[in-house]
């Protein structure tokens, strides 16, 4: 089993310069994340209101998610180092992003009719359940149902370029397949673990005669707190304990006891 | 964490000693070393990305699985710390240890090593001096964190750090799912709020792993 390690030069300028002001608050960012699923293209540059942001990303590799502002992005692709002039990429857009959402955006179809492939991600899962969905990004196959072998269809009718709404399941060990409508089996997914908490986009990809699958998960929940922690348990003057003791060694040692004592017990 | 009443005998302890001591000012080392902190790497950086590799089923294993980590080291600052595993105090906020040696992870978070954000918290000082995290805020871009337990090693590299006024740091983000595995160290700065019974600032420090 061949490993392909891809290597992605991340622009993160964008993301660090908000991290840089000290407020990196949520609600003024979204995640996106891009990607390639155009079979016959080549690997591409993604450029950013005209800043190069993924480089050399290959047919089936995605970035991760990225932050990026809330608000509207200039999006444009281009072949792999080929030089930037806005307006002239193989495939631009508008792409407008909400504070607090996420995002998935597929390069999609064949070169010569590529197109974006937007969707929005969900970031959320009922405890305990697994969230998944797919995504028919194969340019020249039919209609497809997902569903168990044997057994009910999850998705149906799933078409080129469509991305489903996600189904809530419980959590374990499906024997899915892809297939016609009519039964046939088009690809086997035996043994599919769908893990508790996690969320999973599934993109069926390359075109018919050698149809594959790309796995994402959009989220895995976890908790977090109300507030940030108390990490500190000095108080400033007491650091200058040299000048205190002069004056009240005596009351200030008491002090320290009994608030010392205090925090504890608590 | 910090009762009223524990202030009001402190404050009225401090009132004295300043009388006894000529209303002298002392110098806050935190304070100080707060200001004019923060960094963020501004040059591109290269992440590796493995697109799903072919196997039985490219939904299995797709999943970074992550550690209950036992240890953190710093080179960088020379600190080598025992990780506590806690959760959130009465009030909700993120529990800290009792001491001012060890760490604490918030283990109902993301784990180190797993997508997300997994948070250590520790100490900038205690009642008599510096504690576990004294130093943090002399980490650089590029400092590498040292996260273990008896079967491995995690490495991650700062990225970026920045000193965050309490009433602007936005805890679901600092604790927030990322679609790379990230650690987060967060300790005390900026002035001493009297009032509040805390510092005024949070350092909060963001690195992400390096993978093998």
């Amino acid at each position: 089993m061949k490993k392909i390690l891809v290597s992605f030069s991340v622009a993160m300028v964008l993301v660090f310069s908000l991290l840089a002001a000290g407020v990196m608050a949520a609600d003024d960012t979204a995640k996106v994340r891009v990607v390639h699923a155009s079979p016959d293209a080549p690997a591409v540059d993604v450029y950013v209101n005209g800043d190069l942001t993924l480089e050399e990303v290959p047919f089936k590799a995605d970035s991760g998610y990225l932050e990026v502002p809330a608000g509207t992005h200039d999006v444009e692709v281009f072949a792999s180092g080929t030089e930037y002039a806005a307006g002239e990429g193989v495939l631009q857009a508008d792409l407008t992003v909400e504070a607090g959402k996420a995002y998935t955006v597929a390069a999609a179809n064949l070169l010569e009719s590529i197109e974006f492939v937007v969707a929005e991600d969900s970031m959320e899962v009922t405890e305990g359940k697994t969230k998944v969905r797919v995504g028919h990004l194969s340019p020249d196959a039919p209609a497809v149902d997902v569903g168990v072998i044997g057994g009910d269809a999850l998705f149906s009718g799933a078409e080129f370029s469509g991305i489903t709404d996600y189904a809530e399941l419980d959590a374990g060990t499906y024997d899915l397949e892809i297939r016609l409508p009519d039964g046939t089996q088009v690809l086997p997914l035996e043994g599919t673990e769908l893990a508790a908490n996690t969320v999973y986009s599934v993109f069926a990809v390359n075109t018919v005669d050698s149809l594959e699958v790309i796995a994402l998960v959009d989220y895995e929940a976890a908790s977090s707190p109300d507030g940030m922690p108390t990490t500190g348990l000095g108080t400033p003057d007491q650091s200058q304990s040299m000048w205190l003791l002069i004056g009240g060694a005596l009351v200030l040692i008491g002090a320290s006891t009994l608030v010392w004592r205090k925090r504890f017990q608590q | 964490m910090f009762g009223e009443n524990v202030f009001n005998n402190k404050l009225l302890a401090l009132s004295t000693v300043f009388v006894l001591a000529g209303c002298q000012q002392p110098i806050d080392e935190v304070s100080v070393r707060s200001e004019n902190i923060g960094f963020a790497q501004d040059e591109p950086i290269t992440v590796n990305i493995q697109p799903s590799a072919p196997k039985e089923n490219p939904i299995n294993g797709i999943k970074r699985t992550g550690i209950q980590p036992s240890s953190l080291k710093i080179p960088a600052i020379d600190v080598e710390a025992q990780v506590q595993h806690l959760g959130v105090t009465e009030s909700g906020e993120m529990a800290v240890p009792n001491n001012i040696e060890d760490v604490s992870w918030f283990s109902p978070g993301y784990k180190p090593g797993q997508n997300g954000r997994a948070v250590i918290a520790g100490h900038v000082d205690g009642v008599d001096g510096p504690a576990i995290f004294w130093n943090l805020s002399k980490l650089e871009l590029g400092d590498e964190l040292l996260v273990e337990n008896k079967d491995r090693t995690l490495i991650f590299k700062v990225h970026t750090m920045e000193s965050v006024p309490l009433d602007l740091a936005d805890v679901s983000d600092v604790f927030s799912y990322t679609s790379s595995p990230e650690l987060v160290l967060i300790t005390c700065s900026g002035t001493y709020n009297f009032d509040q019974g805390t510092r005024e600032e949070r350092l909060i420090v963001y690195a992400s792993l390096v993978e093998k």
